[in-house]
Formats: C-alpha cells, sequence, structure tokens
C-alpha cells in the first residue's frame, strides 16, 4: 500500500487529506503550506543573521574600544559586513568630511555626525528587519487563512449531506477532517510565525540599542576630538 | 535573495518535506482499536408495525364427544324399505303376545301408527301405500292392499330383501372396514330376523329393526322430501375399540368464550363505547337536577358479572368538573349515573374481554356525564 494514499479515515495523512479536499481547501492548504516554508525559512535566516551579527558585533565593538589608533583601525576593520562597522565608517567619513577644513565648525560637525551615524543606525536596523514583516504577516493571517478554508470544506460536508440524504458521521467525517486540516497548517503556519516575529523583534531591539549605544560612545569620542582640534 | 535566505528556504523545505512524510506513513498516526470500529448495522424502515394481539387464545380444549351413536350404517338404509313390508303381516300375528314391549318403541316415531297394538292392520297400510313410489316399475300397489293380510307377500318382498341384502353386503364389502363388518353383521341379523319374522328369540331386536324400519318406510313414504334423509339414523362410526385413549376423567373444558390474550387500548375504547350506549336509554329518561350539573364528570367503578350484570353496586372513584355553582347537584349526579347502571344492565358486551391477563370489563370504571 502507498503510504501518502493511505485513505484510512483513521491515520492522519497529511498527503491523503490533501488529495480529498475540495479544490478552493487545496487552494489555501498549498497557499499555507508555501507561507509556513518560508516562515520557517525566515525563521532559520534571522536565527542565524541575529546570531552572527551580535557575535560579530560584540568582538568589533571589543576591538575598537581596545584600538589606539581610530584611524588604523578604520584601514583594517571599516569594510567588516557588520552594522556597527557601517556606523563606525558612516561617523569617520562625516568626521573626516567635517574637519578637513581650516575651519571647524564644533556645534555643526557634532550635530552632523549624530545624525549621520543614527541614520547610519536607521538603515542597518531596517536592513536587518527586512523580513520581519512577513513573520507577522503570516501570524496574523494565516489562522484566517486556515478557518477559510474549514469553512469552505465544512460547507462542502454538508452540501454532500444533503445530497446523499445520509447523516452518518462517516458521510460527514472526512470532509469536516480535511475542512479543519485547513486549520492546522494555519495554524502551523502562524505559531511559530508569531513566536519568531516576537523573538526577533526583540532581538533587534537589542542591536539596535547597542547600535545606538555605539553610536553614542564613538559620538563621544569624536565630541572630545573635536574639542581637541586646535 | 541572499545567501542566508536560500539556506534557510533550503533547511524550512527539507524540514516540511521530512515532517509531512513522516506524518503520512503515520508516525503520529493514533491507534484504532477494534471496540472503536463501527460495525455497519442494516436498517429497514418500515411503516406498518403489528399491533398487539387482541385474538382470543384458546387454551382449553373443547370437550370430546364419547357417546357413541348406534344405529343402522348409512348404507343400510336403502335394503330398510324393503324389509318392513314382509314384516307388517308376521308382526301382527306374533306381536300380539310378546310384541308388547316393541310396539310401545315404533310407536313414538311414527305418530299415525301410535295406536294400540290390536291395529296392526292399520298400520301395514301407510307402509305397503309408499311401497309403491320407491318401485314405480312395479305395478302392484293394487294387489299389496289385498295381500296385506296374507304371508304370500313375503316371498315376493324376499327376493326384494335378498337384493338389498346383496347390496348390502356389497357395500358393506367395499367398506371393508371392521366397525362396518359389525354393522353390517347387525343388520344381517336383523335382516334373517325379518325373514324368519317368527324367531322369539330375536324378538328384541326384531322390534328394534321394525321400529326402525317402520321410521325409514314413514320417511320413506314421503319420497323426496327433506325429512326423509334428515330423520335417517346415522350408523355408528365407532369401532369395538372406540373408548380406546379415554379415560374416565372428566374433560378440563368448561365451554366458555375463549379469553382474549391481551385488552388493548381500542377494545377498551370500544368497551367502554359500547357501555355508554346501551346506558344511554336510561340516562334519557333521567332528569337534568339543574344548571351546571352536567359539567360534572363521575367516575364510576363498575364490578360486572361475566353475563354482564353487576355484581356490585357501581361505586364513585372521583368526580371532577364540581364547582361552587353545581356543586349542590353533586351528590345528585353520583346518584343518577348508578341509577342508570343499575336501570340498563346487564350490560351486553365481548365476552373475550370479560378477564383478560391487562384487565377487562369486569372491574371497570367509566366516565360518568349527564348529556
Amino acid at each position: 500500500m502507498n503510504p501518502f494514499l493511505n485513505t484510512d479515515a483513521a491515520t492522519l495523512s497529511p498527503v491523503a487529506l490533501f488529495l480529498q479536499a475540495d479544490i478552493v481547501v487545496k487552494l489555501v492548504m498549498f497557499g499555507l503550506l508555501a507561507a509556513s516554508i518560508w516562515t520557517w525559512a525566515i525563521i532559520f535566516m534571522f536565527w542565524r543573521k541575529l546570531g552572527r551579527t551580535r557575535r560579530a558585533t560584540e568582538v568589533f565593538e571589543r576591538d575598537f574600544w581596545k584600538a589606539d589608533d581610530v584611524d588604523a583601525f578604520y584601514k583594517a576593520r571599516a569594510e567588516d559586513d557588520l552594522p556597527s562597522a557601517r556606523v563606525f565608517a558612516a561617523g569617520v567619513a562625516e568626521w573626516r568630511r567635517s574637519t578637513q577644513g581650516a575651519v571647524i565648525d564644533r556645534a555643526g560637525t557634532r550635530e552632523r555626525l549624530a545624525t549621520t551615524m543614527g541614520a547610519a543606525v536607521a538603515t542597518e536596523i531596517d536592513k536587518l528587519s527586512d523580513r520581519l514583516n512577513v513573520l507577522a504577516t503570516v501570524g496574523s493571517v494565516a489562522p484566517f487563512v486556515g478557518l477559510f478554508g474549514t469553512v469552505w470544506g465544512i460547507m462542502r460536508s454538508f452540501t454532500s449531506i444533503a445530497s446523499e440524504q445520509n447523516t452518518s458521521l462517516a458521510v460527514v467525517a472526512p470532509g469536516i477532517a480535511e475542512a479543519l486540516f485547513a486549520t492546522a497548517i494555519g495554524l502551523f503556519a502562524a505559531i511559530p510565525a508569531v513566536i519568531a516575529y516576537n523573538r526577533f523583534s526583540h532581538g533587534i531591539n537589542r542591536i539596535e540599542a547597542r547600535l545606538n549605544r555605539f553610536a553614542d560612545g564613538f559620538h563621544a569620542t569624536l565630541s572630545r576630538q573635536l574639542d581637541r582640534e586646535r | 535573495m541572499e545567501r542566508a535566505e536560500k539556506v534557510g528556504l533550503g533547511v524550512a523545505g527539507a524540514g516540511h518535506v521530512i515532517l509531512f512524510g513522516l506524518l503520512s506513513v503515520g508516525f503520529l498516526s493514533t491507534p484504532n482499536p477494534e471496540k472503536l470500529k463501527q460495525q455497519p448495522i442494516d436498517v429497514s424502515l418500515v411503516k406498518d408495525v403489528g399491533l398487539e394481539a387482541t385474538a382470543p387464545q384458546a387454551v382449553e380444549q373443547p370437550a370430546q364427544s364419547i357417546a357413541p351413536e348406534t344405529g343402522e350404517p348409512d348404507d343400510a338404509a336403502p335394503p330398510a324399505p324393503a324389509e318392513p313390508a314382509p314384516e307388517p303381516a308376521p308382526a301382527p300375528p306374533q306381536p300380539r303376545p310378546e310384541p308388547k314391549p316393541a310396539p310401545p318403541e315404533p310407536a313414538p316415531k311414527p305418530a299415525p301408527p301410535k295406536p294400540a297394538p290390536p291395529k296392526p292392520a292399520p298400520k301395514p297400510e301407510p307402509k305397503v301405500e309408499p311401497k309403491p313410489k320407491p318401485a314405480p316399475p312395479k305395478p302392484q300397489p293394487a294387489p299389496k292392499p289385498v295381500e296385506k293380510p296374507k304371508p304370500p307377500p313375503k316371498p315376493r318382498p324376499d327376493p326384494a330383501a335378498e337384493r338389498a341384502a346383496a347390496q348390502k353386503a356389497a357395500a358393506a364389502a367395499a367398506d371393508a372396514a371392521a366397525k362396518r363388518a359389525a354393522a353390517a353383521a347387525e343388520a344381517k341379523a336383523a335382516a334373517a330376523a325379518k325373514a324368519q319374522a317368527a324367531a322369539d328369540a330375536r324378538a328384541k331386536a326384531a322390534a328394534d329393526a321394525k321400529a326402525k324400519a317402520a321410521a325409514a318406510a314413514k320417511a320413506r313414504g314421503t319420497g323426496s322430501d327433506s325429512q326423509s334423509t334428515a330423520t335417517r339414523p346415522r350408523g355408528g362410526r365407532l369401532g369395538d375399540d372406540f373408548l380406546k385413549g379415554l379415560t374416565s376423567e372428566p374433560s378440563t373444558s368448561r365451554s366458555q368464550t375463549p379469553r382474549a390474550a391481551k385488552i388493548d387500548a381500542s377494545a377498551l375504547a370500544s368497551i367502554v363505547q359500547a357501555i355508554a350506549r346501551q346506558i344511554q336509554p336510561c340516562a334519557d329518561r333521567q332528569v337534568d337536577p339543574g344548571p351546571g350539573a352536567n359539567e360534572i364528570v363521575t367516575t364510576l367503578n363498575l364490578r360486572l358479572n361475566e353475563n354482564g350484570t353487576l355484581a356490585a353496586t357501581p361505586t364513585v372513584v372521583r368526580q371532577t368538573g364540581v364547582t361552587g355553582e353545581n356543586e349542590r347537584y353533586a351528590q345528585r349526579v353520583k346518584d343518577l349515573g348508578i341509577a342508570a347502571f343499575k336501570g340498563c344492565s346487564p350490560l351486553k358486551l365481548p365476552p373475550e374481554y370479560y378477564d383478560t391477563p391487562n384487565g377487562g370489563w369486569n372491574n371497570i370504571n367509566f366516565k360518568w356525564k349527564l348529556r
């Protein structure tokens, strides 16, 4: 017997349930399955990206605060694929642009440095949280889509009751099981999405706070340096 | 799409495939024990259902008829008419001294010949007259009256008797039954007695046969009259062993109407209707005691005998519909109800419902109401 075509109602065979379902329910199931796969892809991606970013950022910041020469550190690490590296690069670039002239506007330079590095932080956070909206959408919409499939399938089951003039459980049960499978897939996609969304939102907030602290610290360093310039 | 996204997509797709594959092969399937499996049941929908059985149930066997029917066998009837002819002549001469007992017997059957024994002469006349009828081809009506007193007639009838005897014997042989044989022997003996006509020893049997023959002749005398066949004696159909298997104990049968197995609602309703119908004449004669009295419903308990008479004065079970306006008539209504039953009993009700395992009209409640 082909296990994928197991039509025994007592076994929970997703393929059998999918194949027996109505075309609308099939579409709903297919969409929800794709959403689930996409959700999990994003979850894996975020999981790896955030973890790597957090670890690399820690290393970068530790190295930065240990470095004696900012210019040398800039030459060595500014090209790193890291949010904090890009914020650092943006700050250094603005510093160089503001201090290369004969006259230095200290207050203006400080303001520009703060603005530039804030913009860099915002850009990096936007980049990091790029796919997070997908998780939010799947988490909030998937249950409703699954419910739609369920309602549609149950309507179809009742139609079959009416057409067969038979109310025995054997007639109703398969249709309801198929229909409920749509809700099951919806919840299967939505629950991890909601959990991941909350988890990664928290992680991105922490990274954002860390970047802001790093930017503030670098801004303070540059501001002190600015005071020493003639 | 970044590399991380591709990796994530691959991992997620692989994970889903693995998960659904496991579910498909029954990784998490719930076992389905035998007891939860539904065995299909054949259901047939019918509109007609059997009602409660109310047919009478015969529980007692009817009484057995143990009284034998004696008399000449059926097929002995034809010869009988021929025999009487010779008898009349011999009878008168001999009977004189002996026949005393014999004449009385024939007397009751043939009403006309009743007259005293000294009238043997007239007797033959009616017998002789009929003779010609059964034997139309024989133009002997005239000679017979003349020959009446003479013995000669004997010989003539003799051949007839012989013929009859031959027929009788043939019939008996055809029957070939033990019973028949006995009956035939008896008949033969009778015939012999008649032929001899003078044998004292067989006077009794002869008298018996004579009486029957006289009756038969009488019957035959009326010709095709329906009575001729109706009054003909039947031969006993009993053998020597007719008492075999019978005991001297009395039969348990009471020869009552069999009881119904059960009384059902419709039978009860029809009984109540029958009671209402039968007491209506008495109720119609009663005067309405006053306004509102006909709203009182009196439930009377009737105790009835099997013949429909009241076993006891009806008693009042309850009265409903008594209001402040008509309560002064309540006692009067009770009395009227009881009077109606007393006046119109006995009631004629179906006897099979007199007493059944679940009730009957031997003890029945009736709702009495003035009309």
